[in-house]
């Protein structure tokens, strides 16, 4: 509707107060762009390390300590770890020179490396599946715990995985949906992207828990005794896995970190675009001047997840960006378009292009369910952070890795707000 | 571990129909209208 960023978009649509609410959904990305740059540089380097399965028979020692340096705390720096810092030096040039020249060449990338990566996930569900003990993984991964849905924590966990997975208030959405033609078909888009994407998760997890489940096996041990959570189970936990295999092992690693990083370089750029094109549109740089601004800035955000206590930085700022920023950008956006702005007008614009209709139920969830979900989200947080430091990180650690950082951006949005600038349209 | 469980089978019967199932129903519809 508006074909601007979404600082333009917030703008035009409901009014110029509101711009730094656009600010505020690209910052966020950006900042966790500033992150993931590093988890994609550390499955570039275990890419490598694949070559001569470098972990060896301690694949968490390796990790933890030989490749991360791993610090006793956040207070200790420990320095920039230099294979991340080659690896993040190769992502970020990797991402201006997607995004220099504009979507387009999103476009073009995205047509290769998804196809890619999907093949590469069908020759690692099958590789996995014809392993054995490979079905142990699949039932432990498919057998349903009908009394974990009582569990209030498993429905936020799910709610927070499915905002973050479809990038849904980060900006991204309103700063593709800028480039498209003006009569596409926005209702079937948006099922065709969801379903996609639950799709391929459901899918690569066949990839996982076969590896899990094989690895079960060999260690005559039961899944639960096996690290499968965050970083945990793809740089320690799939590495021992894939040492494990009896034909190809290396090849199979390659294949598996490869995959990760042309998953993880497509949700990288897609969160680096939004605040180029913000730049970009308000006060009229060149595309490559705001490209390159950004991601030299990027870059440098990202060195302090590169020391030897990056990991405690990254799980401080990854927890107060999840659940604190995006929830609050989640709820701004539904009351913004529920309350202030006429939200029939929004689902009109879609029933008119599209050739799916959607009908009210859509303005209840806006209005309604989605607002009372955030609000509880953020609730539950809050009283978690309150309760007990996050994780058990110092006080200090969790104010200037996790509040000072979101504070610091909705602040900034304000200020990007007031300095004039020249809007020109996508 | 000699197979599937019944649940899980059930599970993935239920996962390919809700997601492939409805993928390929609005693939189909976004087709049929670009041929209009």
């Amino acid at each position: 509707m508006s074909r601007g960023s979404p600082p333009t978009a917030f703008a035009k649509v409901v009014g110029k107060k509101w711009e730094w609410a656009g600010w505020f959904t690209v910052f966020t990305p950006f900042l966790v762009a500033a992150y993931y740059t590093v988890v994609i540089a550390w499955c570039f380097c275990y890419m490598i390390y694949s070559l001569d399965l470098r972990w060896g028979a301690n694949a968490e020692g390796f990790f933890f300590n030989n490749f991360l340096g791993l610090t006793s705390g956040p207070e200790i720096l420990g320095g920039i770890r230099v294979p991340i810092l080659i690896a993040l030096i190769m992502l970020w040039f990797f991402i201006f020179l997607i995004l220099y020249k504009g979507v387009g060449r999103i476009g073009k990338v995205v047509t290769i490396l998804v196809p890619l990566s999907t093949i590469f996930l069908v020759i690692m569900v099958i590789r996995g599946l014809t392993l054995p003990g490979a079905i142990g993984g699949i039932n432990y991964y498919l057998t349903p715990n009908f009394s974990a849905l009582l569990n209030y924590e498993v429905w936020l966990a799910a709610y927070a995985q499915v905002f973050f997975s479809l990038s849904l208030a980060q900006g991204i959405m309103i700063t593709y949906a800028a480039f498209l033609p003006k009569k596409s078909d926005i209702s079937n888009n948006a099922f065709i992207t969801a379903l996609s994407d639950a799709g391929t998760s459901f899918f690569a997890a066949f990839a996982v828990f076969s590896i899990v489940g094989y690895l079960a096996y060999s260690k005559a041990t039961s899944i639960e005794n096996l690290g499968i959570v965050g970083p945990q189970l793809t740089f320690v936990t799939y590495p021992t896995g894939i040492l494990l295999l009896p034909v190809a092992a290396a090849a199979f690693g390659i294949i598996f970190y490869i995959a990760l990083q042309m998953v993880g370089i497509t949700s990288a750029f897609s969160m680096v675009e939004p605040i180029s094109s913000s730049v970009n549109m308000k006060w009229g740089i060149s595309k490559t001047k705001a490209t390159a601004i950004v991601c030299i800035i990027g870059f440098f955000a990202s060195l302090i997840f590169a020391t030897g206590s990056g990991m405690y930085w990254l799980q401080i700022l990854d927890h107060f960006v999840a659940d604190f920023a995006l929830v609050i950008i989640g709820l701004i956006e539904c009351v913004v378009l529920g309350y202030i702005y006429k939200l029939y007008r929004l689902r009109q614009h879609a029933n008119d292009v599209s050739d799916f209709r959607i009908g009210r139920w859509w303005d209840l969830l806006i209005k309604f369910v989605t607002p009372a979900i955030l609000i509880f989200v953020l609730s539950f947080a809050f009283y978690e952070t309150i309760r007990a430091p996050y994780m058990g990180f110092p006080v200090w650690a969790i104010l200037v890795g996790g509040v000072i950082p979101v504070i610091a951006i909705i602040l900034l949005s304000f200020v990007f707000m007031k300095i004039k600038g020249k809007e020109i349209e996508a | 571990m000699s197979g599937l469980s019944l649940s899980a089978i059930a599970m993935l019967i239920f996962g390919i129909v809700v997601l492939y199932g409805g993928l390929a129903y609005f693939l189909y519809r976004a087709m049929k209208s670009q041929k209009k």
